[in-house]
């Protein structure tokens, strides 16, 4: 049995599924199905090494792991913070590196000294919830937002914003700064807690042979 | 009529016909096997009070119970697993019992857990508790029962993980880390995350050659150590009793005949403090976590004044049914039952199909007795 079954990826969708191909490429992991850009497919496989990948929302992809619907996962460190699944997080794959912050106006960053009420936009409510409750122990009303969070400061919506920044050239371009940092980010691998006693092996061999990679890259960044 | 009245609420659900009668089976093939080891069943209320599943106690955090009032104000919970309430009725009937206690049990569960997560919030839970020994055969005793039911319903491929958590308390006391630093450690440890242990033993200041030795706990894809390995590292004798334990447990497995399906996992850690000794869980194709999980926990029943040693594990029958169907592993349902039909307002008929039934039912053969009208229509009706 343990040989026929498929390995199976969920991949966060976007830049991220993208430098995860090329890092498995460099471990020899190549699925070519997936280099078509024009099919229509789902659901691409490596029969070969009896592996199945497929994209999905990044969001999504805590949620298929958990439930075993996929077996590896590669999604942004927000978002496992922010959907807080049942799955074990192994690696720090390096890439997709930014930051969690509360932005706003410079003028905001009295609100945050003390403990009075402010609102806070956020298209991730359970990290702001998480930072500003326990954290920093002062009162909010968060408001979830689904994209462009930048605007809520900027029309008056809330006070400041929970958000990734990367370069900040958005926040500046509007008038917004770093106020605090929440917590760095970056792509991480997860594994559901099932597939890692059942098929220890196969998964241990990829994730060393990718440990590995990651660490020679890291001696000699090209 | 509403149709809004056909709907059940979501996590809850309606079983019946073929698949009922998968459960049952299942049920009844782990049941008979529990008693075999000569378990007695115990049946408890379906809520209790608050306090029986309190944070000390129980391992299910209080906003995901399901709480109601009685008429003086108490508050009351649906059962979220039944460990507690056997613990309760241990301190309440076998207070000055030395000898093993055996126990069975069966029923459904209640928590409350987040929606949309395709999570049930009622599951029937089936499961053993051994009080009053606390040997390493006893230790045995629960895995190889878990083995043997699941061999027993026909699964074959599935992997029993052993931990012990007084390795890892023992090792913490060596470190000297602060109860806060512990108690994080554990929870980024359980969930197998390396990093968040990693940036924690740097972030605390824990000194060498812990941080490397708790770095390798968390990690199960280092180098795997063996049990000889673990207890190199460690200069404490709690760790290394716990090691000892774990040899030995090896060795009376070996004499059950279970250990090609164990493996040892010393970073298996339960978030909660309840467990004092091995713990320990059984995975399956087909579902996302583990179908049974148990260990040994010998201070939970002080909480009910007994000081006694117990340790057990539950398996989640509604898991074990989805790792069998995903894994398209048959079961043998009973045979059909037999239809027999009579006419109409003809007495005769009836009195001659009746004496028939009832003989074929003195043989153990299900019989349905149909008007011959209605024969038709309800041969679809079981599926």
């Amino acid at each position: 049995m343990k040989e026929e079954r498929y390995l199976t990826f969920a991949l966060g969708k976007g830049r991220l599924a993208h430098k995860t191909l090329e890092l498995f490429e460099e471990i020899g992991i190549t699925c070519e199905e997936m280099k078509d850009k024009s099919s229509r497919k789902l659901i691409f496989v490596n029969e070969e090494l009896k592996l199945r990948f497929f994209l999905a929302k990044g969001p999504d992809v805590p949620t298929y792991v958990e439930l075993g619907a996929a077996d590896i996962g590669v999604v942004g460190k927000d978002t496992i913070l922010e959907e807080n699944r049942n799955v074990h997080e192994v690696i720090d794959l390096g890439f997709g590196k930014c930051r969690m912050c509360v932005c706003g106006p410079e003028a905001a960053r009295e609100l945050l000294q003390h403990h009075e009420r402010i609102r806070v936009a956020s298209k991730y409510p359970n990290i702001a919830k998480e930072y500003f409750y326990n954290r920093k122990h002062q009162t909010v009303d968060i408001i979830k937002l689904n994209g462009s969070v930048e605007l809520g400061p900027l029309v008056e919506l809330s006070d400041v914003i929970v958000d990734i920044v990367e370069t900040g050239s958005t926040l500046r371009e509007n008038g917004l700064t770093v106020l605090e940092e929440v917590c760095p980010l970056s792509a991480r691998m997860i594994i559901n807690p099932v597939s890692m006693q059942m098929e220890t092996e196969r998964i241990k061999d990829l994730v060393l042979k990718i440990r590995r990679k990651l660490a020679e890259k890291l001696k000699s960044p090209q | 009529m509403s149709k809004k009245l056909l709907h059940t609420p979501e996590g809850v659900r309606d079983i019946y016909g073929r698949e009922y009668a998968r459960k049952l089976y299942v049920e009844n093939k782990v049941h008979e096997i529990i008693s075999s080891y000569g378990y007695e069943d115990i049946q408890t209320p379906t809520f209790e009070f608050f306090d029986v599943f309190s944070k000390e106690i129980g391992t299910t955090p209080s906003k995901e119970l399901y709480k109601f009032f009685d008429k003086e104000g108490n508050t009351l919970v649906l059962r979220p697993d039944f460990t507690p309430s056997i613990a309760r009725c241990v301190g309440k009937y076998f207070m000055e019992e030395k000898a093993p206690i055996r126990l069975n049990y069966i029923g459904n569960t209640f928590t409350n857990t987040s929606s949309l997560q395709g999570k049930l919030k009622e599951v029937t839970q089936m499961g053993v508790e051994l009080i009053n020994d606390s040997g390493v055969e006893a230790d045995a005793e629960m895995i190889s029962l878990v083995i043997e039911s699941l061999k027993g319903i026909g699964l074959t491929s599935f992997q029993v993980s052993i931990g012990e958590v007084e390795y890892f308390k023992g090792l913490c006391e060596e470190a000297g880390l602060d109860e806060e630093t512990e108690l994080d450690l554990r929870a980024c440890i359980s969930g197998k995350n390396y990093f968040a242990t990693e940036e924690l033993l740097s972030e605390r200041g824990v000194a060498e050659p812990y941080r490397s030795i708790l770095l390798k706990v968390a990690d199960m894809f280092g180098n795997m150590f063996s049990l000889p390995e673990a207890k190199a590292m460690v200069k404490n004798p709690r760790s290394q009793a716990a090691i000892e334990r774990l040899e030995r447990l090896y060795e009376v497995l070996k004499l059950y005949g279970a250990e090609s399906y164990i493996s040892f996992d010393l970073g298996m850690l339960s978030k909660y403090k309840y467990y004092t000794g091995i713990i320990f869980k059984a995975y399956t194709y087909g579902v996302g976590n583990a179908v049974v999980t148990g260990g040994r926990y010998n201070s939970l029943l002080s909480y009910f004044g007994k000081e006694a040693p117990a340790v057990g594990f539950v398996l989640v029958i509604d898991d074990i049914l989805e790792a069998l169907s995903r894994q398209k592993i048959e079961i043998p349902l009973p045979d059909k039952k037999k239809q027999l039909t009579y006419k109409q307002g003809d007495m005769a008929d009836f009195t001659k199909k009746l004496a028939e039934a009832r003989a074929l039912r003195s043989q153990g053969i299900a019989v349905e007795l149909l008007l011959e009208e209605a024969g038709d229509c309800l041969s679809g009706k079981v599926k």
